[in-house]
């Protein structure tokens, strides 16, 4: 082989990126490093406490092992007010979400500016955590279950119209068309193409959100908004945590099996 | 659904030729109509058993508007700093919080995957991560208060923990996804389990990993406001005062800048997401010169 080919089979320089990996490294550290300031509100790691109190943890941990189940006929009813409270505001998001939905979505919404109207509001409805909503709402209409599930109800349109909306965009539409072609005003489009084609992503959704709620509304009576968290709230207090562990293993089983049920009803939905 | 709604397209049979085609049955609808009044039946009950009174519902919306005007009409601003040194804190129990789940759940979440660590290793992680999954990150807070006390750095503990179960099972999901190609051809050259995880799974999975890693950040931000109403410290501590002692202006500037704030890691973390995962944009070469 002559010199000439040689030369020309050396491979171009690999690309590197040092300049850039080390800026982002930097970045990423100096974030690090600021969250870790109690002087301008970072968060004082305190591993001293952990080698000085870890007994306590593991001695809680140990009666959280000891569920009482004498306790079990009393946690009964507030657990039925928490599915209740899923049921009812995962429905009642779902009847809201229909027209909402069709309203955020491209398709069903040619119209740019009530569309990001609609979208910028569902996006700070989104933004407000789910326990700061129902804080607020028991300070306003009182304590019970109503707060809760008007919550329940808040967080569901969020979830359920953003995603819903957001994957009927990303559909192709042909049958859209076809109605804009046969004449149809949007209301019979919306009406006639794309609500049929979206009950599965909605529906898949609702299911989802329903599941969402016996998580969430389990820990609602923690600040005052019905169902067993206020139960296991109580408990606490008491440092009855026996009570406490029966508390958390039912909200375990009850989350499992919603869940299970959702799953196999979203796989039929298929 | 569309398959369906199209005619079909049948080969000519000897019945149609005889006479008119007949045709098929119409699909039973018992179980739908079964299942649809099971559904309703069981959604009354629910409205029955929350036993609200529905005489006084007709007051709420009022109630709920006068109350918005006290929250939103003045805003009371001058408590705005101690609001963003508050947020500061949230946001520090959050990211520390991700930082924790993320280095926990990635190798943990890279064993529990099939085709890398064995099925005694790979269940129990499973096990784990369900289990971590179904308890609510109040009640991993309300365990560890009694280690760390009611500080913000329980509160990064308890993110921390309790995102490994939902961040574990992404890990693993994702990693299964990886062709298999790659794996293979790292065994076949004499690669133990941890080289295959380097250089096979590792380099396939990674943006997704890291993307999801900033999705997390984002689920915190979220979740730390809510142990903050427990008493963890940050911006939720401070909104749950306020709203105690009734200062309905301070509340509602607290909301505004939680609102904004959250609005804005989401779309500066939402971006970084969407540049790991599609790559940067072809530069435009201007060629006319």
């Amino acid at each position: 082989m002559s010199t000439h080919a040689q030369a020309s089979a050396t491979l171009p320089r690999r690309p590197t990126h040092r300049v850039r990996t080390a800026l982002i490294l930097a970045a990423l550290i100096a974030f690090s490093v600021a969250t870790c300031l109690p002087a301008i509100g970072g968060v004082e790691i305190d591993l001293e406490s952990i080698t000085r109190n870890w007994r306590n943890g593991a001695s809680k941990l140990q009666q959280l092992a000891q569920p009482n189940l004498a306790f079990l006929p009393r946690t009964l009813g507030p657990m039925l007010e928490t599915l209740a409270m899923a049921v009812v505001g995962a429905v009642t998001a779902a009847l809201v979400s229909i027209p909402v939905t069709l309203w955020a979505a491209r398709p069903s919404n040619p119209h740019t500016v009530t569309r990001q109207l609609v979208r910028f509001v569902v996006n700070i409805v989104r933004s407000v955590p789910d326990l700061v909503y129902a804080t607020i709402l028991v300070a306003m209409i009182g304590v019970g279950t109503l707060p809760g599930v008007v919550t329940l109800i808040l967080f569901d349109i969020g979830v359920v119209i953003k995603l819903v909306s957001e994957a009927i965009d990303s559909t192709d539409h042909p049958y859209l068309e076809a109605g804009r072609a046969a004449g149809g005003t949007q209301l019979q489009i919306n009406r006639r193409t794309v609500l049929p084609q979206s009950w599965p992503l909605l529906t898949n959704q609702w299911l989802y959100s329903l599941e969402l709620n016996v998580r969430i509304s389990a820990i609602l009576g923690i600040v005052g908004a019905g169902g067993i968290g206020r139960l296991l709230d109580e408990r606490r207090a008491f440092y009855a945590y026996e009570d406490v562990s029966l508390i958390i293993l039912e909200i375990l089983i009850v989350v499992v099996l919603i869940e299970l049920l959702s799953t196999t009803l979203r796989k039929r939905l298929r | 659904m569309s398959a369906a709604a199209r005619p079909q397209l049948r080969p000519p049979s000897p019945a149609a030729d005889r006479g008119a085609p007949s045709l098929p049955p119409r699909p039973s609808r018992t179980g739908p109509t079964v299942a649809a009044v099971i559904a309703g039946v069981i959604v009354v009950l629910a409205t029955i058993e929350l036993d609200i009174s529905w005489t006084s519902l007709g007051e709420i919306p009022g109630r709920v508007a006068n109350y918005l005007v006290l929250l939103f009409a003045e805003p009371n601003w001058e408590k705005l700093p101690r609001a963003l040194f508050e947020t500061w804190r949230s946001v520090s129990m959050a990211w520390l919080g991700a930082i924790g789940c993320v280095a926990l759940s990635i190798p943990l979440g890279i064993l529990a995957a099939r085709g890398v660590g064995p099925a005694w290793v790979r269940l129990p992680l499973r096990w784990l991560f369900a289990i971590i999954r179904a308890v609510p990150e109040v009640v991993i807070a309300l365990v560890l208060l009694t280690v760390t006390g009611l500080t913000p750095f329980t509160g990064a503990l308890a993110l921390g923990i309790a995102g490994i179960g939902t961040q574990g099972k992404w890990v693993y999901e994702t990693v299964e996804s990886v062709q298999e190609g790659a794996s293979e051809a790292v065994r076949a050259a004499g690669g133990s389990t941890a080289e295959v995880a380097r250089w096979a799974l590792w380099p396939a999975a990674a943006p997704s990993l890291m993307s999801f890693a900033l999705y997390r950040f984002e689920i915190n931000i979220r979740t730390s406001a809510v142990l903050g109403l427990i008493g963890a410290g940050g911006i939720g501590t401070m909104l749950s005062n306020y709203t105690n002692y009734r200062e309905w202006d301070t509340v509602g500037m607290l909301l505004i800048v939680v609102v904004v704030i959250t609005m804005l890691i989401d779309l500066i973390s939402g971006s970084i997401r969407r540049r790991i995962m599609e790559g940067a944009r072809p530069r435009v070469v201007d060629r006319t010169r």
